[in-house]
């Protein structure tokens, strides 16, 4: 569950404030709003990376607003993927478990799981350089379910990817969204992709959240 | 899938990390900024009275008080010790250091406690009394001589017939006259041999030169080392946080570029004039000063290639990583700095370079002494002061050595990337 109560954000002469919104949990919900209006300003803060002026975010029952963002539980996807460069892919997937001490062979079975979910087992031992843009994402969205967050916040996921790709990236993140049950939050800026996608929609314009009035939550 | 959910995950404070950054970068600031304050503080910006030899004498106090027989109505400086309160004369107090016109005859050093050492000094000011110029020589007579000045520049003016006016070097001390040529003498010709062994194997069988080679190869190995060291913390802090007085702390970290060499080594003299005696003991006039002179300069250089080349790893690097779960530390030693390895690499090589070629600095704060402070560039120097020119040529020849070796490294690790 994702409540965010009364965000105020400033950055500069950017501001928003009074943001409220609400995703019950295991939902999808998909952000949309113009290029610059703050989405992925939102979904920072949701993920702990940017100082929030007032307001609570409160993410499965907890109050993470003053928790740092590796005790938030989150996955986050950031629009350029961002993978460690000087790291193979199976690094990649390994960092969040490694840093939470699991063992050798726990880690190494949690890896094939997600590789396998992904579709990415025979890019294991690439570096992020020899990738593809769609392989680059799979690897992206492994890395960030790693250690089972409860929320996953996607931001453009799909921006850079080409028609083919397109489809069969949001097939694949309904079926993420379908077997690991985690609630997702995803931002783009195109109607067309989130009426691809099922789903709560969530549209920001002139500095307010609006629940989507076409659809409603399944 | 969500079988192991980490909802009790906890993460190590991010507060020593970030208070080592400040540490280990606040000591360069704090270096750079105490050695211009200490610039401004040292000159005593008026012209002082030149003084005579000291009256008391140093050492420690038998009784409780020491008596200093003074001329009434003359001119005294006093300049007060750790252990003793001031100077009494008669009704008179001097409390403070300065000069003041003695009023009785008898002045009485105040002790703190009986059986600690005198640090005070009390001298006499000297009066000119004539002005004479025979044969191209200038001849200034004082009352008396003319104390503990010697190396110290004077200004004579006012004085009687034949006037002179102007600032001179003092050489001669003991007496109460001081001498110096209006006009320069001519030097003879330096004498050349006719036979000459090869200047480069000379260069280098000199124990002398030999010592330079060994003293720049590990006093530039120390300096980049200790570059790194402070300029990593420092380039990742100016890359990534903003904070009150970052335009303040950016400009304090150019003063060691944009200021002449030798004004910083200069600066570094002079503050180590403020330093507890056993510190500058230590470091002025010794090793310890090459590599600290040539540091202040390199590590500029190395801070400035640090914080390009962290500017160059997007913040969503450590971003991706925060959410994964590390702390700052780890983001940093984890990410970030696998990343910024050629950078650590081109900025090492920077400061290396930057340290060897260090001249400036390293002759004002650590002096040219063979076997002790000398340098490459020093033994260049020296080298040219003997006139041996060969000998310049061949150490020259040695540090091009070392500047190539450097320029492939550099080349190699792509420091064009970063200097484009």
């Amino acid at each position: 569950m994702i409540t965010l109560e009364n965000i105020e954000l400033r950055q500069g002469s950017f501001e928003l404030s009074d943001l409220s919104l609400e995703l019950a949990s295991g939902e999808y919900g998909v952000l949309m709003g113009r290029s610059g209006c703050g989405k992925t300003t939102l979904l920072e803060a949701v993920c702990g990376l940017r100082n929030i002026a007032g307001g609570r975010v409160i993410l499965g029952g907890r109050d993470v607003t003053q928790l740092p963002p590796a005790e938030r539980g989150v996955g986050y996807v950031p629009q350029d993927r961002a993978l460690f460069p000087t790291m193979l892919v199976r690094e990649q997937l390994a960092f969040a478990l490694v840093l939470r001490a699991l063992g050798q062979a726990e880690i190494a079975g949690r890896v094939d799981e997600l590789a396998e979910l992904l579709g990415i087992t025979g890019l294991l031992d690439r570096t992020p350089d020899k990738l593809s843009g769609g392989e680059a994402q799979r690897v992206a969205l492994g890395r960030a379910l790693a250690h089972a967050p409860a929320v996953l916040c996607l931001d453009e996921p799909l921006a850079a990817l080409d028609e083919e790709l397109h489809g069969e990236m949001c097939r694949l993140l309904e079926r993420v969204h379908c077997e690991t049950g985690v609630t997702i939050l995803h931002i783009t800026h195109s109607p067309s992709e989130a009426r691809r996608l099922a789903g709560c929609h969530f549209r920001l314009a002139d500095g307010k959240v609006a629940r989507d009035e076409n659809r409603s939550c399944a | 899938m969500s079988g192991s959910k980490p909802s009790g995950f906890r993460i190590a404070s991010d507060k020593p990390f970030l208070i080592g950054l400040g540490v280990l970068g606040g000591s360069y600031l704090l270096i750079i900024g105490a050695m211009v304050l200490a610039d401004l503080v040292f000159l005593n910006y008026s012209d002082r009275p030149l003084l005579g030899p000291e009256m008391v004498k140093q050492g420690r106090y038998t009784g409780d008080e020491v008596t200093v027989s003074v001329e009434p109505s003359r001119g005294y400086f006093f300049r007060k010790g750790k252990n003793d309160a001031g100077l009494q004369l008669g009704e008179q107090h001097i409390a403070s250091d300065g000069l003041f016109r003695a009023a009785s005859g008898e002045a009485v050093l105040l002790s703190h406690a009986s059986g600690r050492p005198i640090t005070a000094s009390l001298r006499p000011e000297a009066r000119v009394l004539g002005i004479a110029v025979t044969n191209d020589v200038a001849t200034v007579t004082t009352d008396v001589a003319h104390g503990l000045l010697w190396g110290e520049f004077i200004r004579v003016s006012d004085a009687g017939e034949p006037g002179w006016d102007g600032v001179r070097e003092i050489t001669d001390t003991a007496t109460n006259q001081i001498s110096f040529a209006v006009t320069g003498a001519a030097k003879q010709p330096a004498k050349l041999s006719l036979s000459k062994p090869n200047p480069l194997v000379q260069a280098l069988r000199s124990r002398d030169i030999r010592f330079s080679i060994k003293l720049s190869l590990i006093s530039c190995t120390l300096t980049t080392l200790l570059s790194l060291w402070v300029a990593v913390p420092i380039g990742y802090m100016m890359s990534r946080f903003e904070f009150r007085g970052k335009p303040v702390i950016d400009t304090l970290l150019d003063i060691p570029i944009v200021l002449p060499p030798l004004v910083v080594g200069l600066s570094l003299l002079i503050l180590f004039r403020y330093m507890p005696e056993w510190l500058s003991d230590a470091v002025v006039y010794k090793w310890p000063a090459v590599v600290l002179a040539q540091f202040m300069v390199a590590c500029a250089f190395a801070v400035r290639t640090m914080r390009v080349t962290f500017d160059q790893i997007p913040h969503r690097f450590e971003q991706v990583a925060l959410t994964l779960g590390c702390n700052r530390r780890q983001a940093f030693w984890r990410v970030i700095m696998p990343q910024a390895r050629g950078g650590l690499l081109a900025a090492g090589t920077l400061a290396w370079a930057r340290a060897l070629g260090e001249f400036g600095p390293i002759l004002v704060f650590a002096g040219a002494t063979r076997q002790k402070t000398e340098v490459l560039p020093t033994s260049a120097f020296l080298e040219l002061q003997a006139g041996r020119t060969e000998g310049m040529l061949a150490v020259s020849l040695i540090m091009i050595g070392a500047a190539v070796v450097v320029f492939i490294i550099a080349r190699t690790l792509g420091m064009k990337r970063i200097f484009a």
